[in-house]
């Protein structure tokens, strides 16, 4: 089975751009711990262009979390924002970043009632 | 809640308190100290050799601060005390009081001080409806400071509470005990420090000790208070109300933490002192010829949190602009939506009026290409998402059925769209005015891709939707035995045909043809809906007309301003002065701070505005009105790099003045008067109003640059 967090995070490395984080310049470090601490995921985003790396840099804004939450998070299963007013994600430094980077993760598949035209 | 409680506030912290400054709270009673929707002090009271306090007076010197003189001995004994208690509090990143016994008795005493403290934290919403709390409480002293407690899982709060002078601190509170000498003084630092812990660390705040909390909230108040335009008048309530609304707007003044410390309109005291996409966004209408950057504000923070995924839970959709947001336990562990939630669908299209109205009296365009994006994003919605019918309108119909809003539109309440027999219409439902934004948005989503985002094809196909949509709106909506627009379209496209003030809304969005303007005008001013005071919410008359229902009979002063922004669009000047001056007449009676909402009662039945009884004042978009209505008396319209001033004042206002006026034109001043034999006045405090406008009161434009 293929890991989610880093099937999320390399795919978000080769599309190297998100409009939504266009108005965005700044560095989140995902520290994730399964059992263990991981070495931690950097994204650098400078106004739109997207950077993924696991070598050590400065970070803007440090977001904690369990892998197993975080593994919800990148399929939709869990509402990051939620999990940060719970305290099972700690932030530390600029939230504005996580707030605007959480944008990224997708949201639970729909039902299909009230919403988007098929 | 009683009436003599005593409310200070900074941003989303406040506090509740009884006239002595106590706080003695059940799961269900609104006092305590709050602080991102969680009481963090349920229990905080003072005695003194084990007897409560008395107040003499209170004193509310800021929003942010309050001075209580106490005495010993409760409410029914004789009062002859020597010991005088002085507290005063200010709110901060929980609140610091400053506590002063002073002996005036010839001999010495001496006192057992005691404060009991203790807190429920509860969330916002468990006081609402009285929940159960899930989590367990901790209590304990930690390097004489008493830390209150509360954990459910990984979420934790918490409340340090501390002292300047030598204290005993237990579970339950501190214990001071003081000798006083004749005439001496005695006092004590308090500090109540909220906390969302993280790691076992706790922010401190940024008290010094001896200092006063937080003085540069009080400088702010003041710059805030300079920047704004000056009024002149001469009629003295309104320089009152106005005032008044510029103080409270500042209180309304609200820093979401993603928002670089700059502030937004809030949408009310004390219980909506959060982001609510609607009542931010037309607060920041009405204040856009005051204070233009909340606008600035507001369009960023929404933008950062703008829908861009489908969730059923939180009624989100891509580029949606969320109803409301929410920090306590019941949105963190997602008993409710509020993480933001994103059910309403007027938002959405309010947003890109917003982003070029704020355009046209600024002409900051590099906020415009800033946000083109989520502007881009929520012209996308109106037809992607919000056409739940596939047939060209703004329906609305919640997703999630357990906590979502049913009506998403701003009479948010469940009983009011009917039809006129008071039948409630099903699902989805299309409320006429949602159209009027959309329609609005379009058009000014053109204006700004030719003028910013040059995109002459956008611009193009935005205009013809437009066009599209007045032409089968003003057919579909109009009802042709009342000669107004339908509340509504219900699911099998029939009009929910009562009638409501929401077809001033329409005339302010530009939907309505001009052929049927004169009708509506004629109903908003006319006998069912134009109440003397204001415009009615739903029209008497009708099956669900009730004067005190909450969106069914009452008049909504911010509703009223925009129906008096609309009739002025489309050229009622005399009608807009009319509802100027009732909304203004009505503030007099309420010090310059209209309530959310009053009855409906015709204005010659009750001769004073009946508030409709509500925990929440000020109330943004109420304390809007007042500015907005300064903007349709005086004519005040931005046309390319100028402003243009075209007075029509209401009988009994002669002179007005607006100085100041920021805009891209950079300080401008207006003036109005009353053209004409002056009105000769009972007293300055009484503004005759005439039930039928008379003609000959419009003054000529006077603009001058500064």
């Amino acid at each position: 089975m293929t890991d989610p967090t880093a099937a999320f995070f390399e795919g978000l490395d080769r599309s190297g751009h998100e409009p939504l984080l266009e108005k965005t310049i700044g560095t989140l470090r995902f520290e994730l711990t399964n059992g263990k601490q991981e070495a931690p995921w950097f994204v650098t985003i400078k106004k739109g262009d997207v950077a993924v790396s696991r070598a050590d840099a400065t970070a803007d804004c440090v977001a904690r979390t369990d892998k197993t939450l975080f593994d919800g998070i990148v399929r939709g299963k869990e509402n990051a924002m939620a999990a940060v007013l719970r305290g099972a994600i700690e932030t530390e430094g600029d939230p504005e970043l996580l707030v605007r980077f959480q944008r990224l993760f997708p949201g639970p598949s729909a039902t299909g009632t009230p919403g988007k035209k098929s | 809640m009683s009436d003599t409680s005593v409310r200070i506030l900074d941003g989303n912290t406040f506090v509740v308190s009884d006239s002595n400054g106590d706080i003695e709270a059940s799961l269900t009673d609104p006092t305590g100290l709050f602080s991102f929707d969680t009481r963090y002090l349920s229990r905080w009271i003072l005695t003194v050799n084990g007897e409560r306090l008395n107040p003499l007076s209170v004193d509310d010197l800021q929003y942010f601060e309050a001075r209580f003189f106490l005495v010993p001995g409760t409410g029914t004994m004789y009062i002859d005390s020597k010991l005088s208690v002085i507290r005063r509090r200010a709110v901060g990143d929980g609140f610091h009081e400053e506590l002063t016994i002073i002996n005036h008795d010839e001999k010495p005493v001496d006192l057992t001080v005691r404060i009991d403290a203790a807190s429920d934290f509860a969330d916002l919403f468990e006081v609402k409806d009285a929940l159960e709390k899930k989590g367990a409480y901790s209590a304990s002293v930690l390097d004489g400071e008493l830390v209150l407690g509360y954990e459910r899982k990984t979420y934790k709060r918490q409340t340090a509470i501390s002292a300047s002078a030598p204290v005993k601190v237990d579970e339950n509170g501190l214990t001071f005990e003081i000798s006083l000498e004749p005439q001496q003084e005695w006092t004590t630092d308090l500090d109540v420090v909220t906390a969302i812990s993280a790691g076992g660390r706790h922010v401190r705040p940024k008290y010094e000790r001896g200092g006063r909390a937080r003085p540069n909230m009080e400088q702010s108040l003041e710059k805030w208070l300079e920047d704004a335009p000056k009024l002149e008048s001469d009629w003295d309530p309104l320089k009152v109300t106005y005032r008044r609304s510029l103080v409270d707007m500042a209180a309304l003044r609200f820093s979401p933490p993603i928002a670089g410390g700059r502030s937004l309109p809030a949408a009310g005291l004390p219980w909506f002192m959060t982001m609510f996409g609607r009542d931010s966004i037309f607060t920041s209408l009405q204040a856009l010829p005051f204070a233009p950057e909340l606008a600035a504000t507001t369009l960023l923070a929404l933008g950062d949190w703008q829908g861009a995924r489908t969730d059923d839970f939180r009624d989100e959709d891509p580029g949606r602009i969320l109803h409301e947001m929410r920090y306590g336990e019941m949105t963190a562990f997602e008993e409710r939506p509020h993480s933001p939630y994103y059910g309403c669908a007027d938002a959405t299209p309010l947003y890109v009026v917003l982003l070029d109205e704020y355009e046209r009296w600024t002409g900051d365009r590099k906020l415009v290409q800033d946000l083109e994006r989520e502007a881009r994003a929520a012209l996308n919605w109106i037809d992607e998402y919000a056409d739940l019918k596939n047939n060209g309108y703004i329906w609305y119909q919640r997703r999630n059925e357990e906590s979502g809003l049913e009506n998403q539109c701003w009479k948010d309440s469940w009983d009011s769209i009917s039809y006129r027999d008071g039948r409630i219409p099903g699902f989805p439902r299309a409320t006429c005015e949602l159209q009027g934004y959309a329609y609005d948005a379009k058009l000014r989503g053109a204006r700004l891709a030719r003028l910013v985002w040059q995109d002459a094809e956008l611009a193009e196909r935005l205009e013809m939707e437009a066009a599209d949509l007045k032409r089968r709106f003003n057919r579909d909506y109009w009802v042709e035995d009342g000669e107004y627009f339908a509340l509504g379209l219900d699911a099998e496209g029939g009009q929910i045909d009562a009638l409501a003030s929401n077809n001033g809304h329409l005339l302010w969005s530009g939907i309505v043809d001009k052929s049927k303007a004169n009708a509506v005008a004629r109903n908003l001013m006319g006998p069912r809906l134009f109440s003397g005071w204001g415009v009615r919410t739903l029209a008497k008359g009708e099956g669900r007309y009730n004067p005190i229902g909450y969106h069914v009979g009452t008049v909504w002063p911010f509703d009223s301003s925009f129906v008096a922004w609309g009739l002025r669009n489309y050229g009622f000047k005399d009608e807009a002065a009319q509802i100027a001056a009732g909304i203004l007449d009505a503030a007099d009676f309420f010090g310059g701070r209209l309530p959310e909402a009053f009855g409906g009662y015709e204005r010659s039945q009750t001769k004073y505005p009946v508030e409709y009884p509500t925990a929440c004042s000020p109330q943004a978009w109420s304390t809007g009105a007042p500015l907005l209505l300064l903007r349709t008396m005086l004519g005040l319209e931005p046309v390319g790099d100028n402003l243009i001033v075209d007075p029509a004042l209401p009988e009994g206002i002669g002179a007005l003045g607006l100085l100041d006026i920021p805009g891209r034109w950079g300080h401008v001043d207006a003036f109005g008067r009353e053209r004409g034999p002056r009105q000769r006045l009972d007293s300055a405090r009484t503004r005759k109003q005439l039930s039928v406008p008379s003609n000959g009161r419009e003054a000529p434009a006077v603009t001058q640059q500064v």
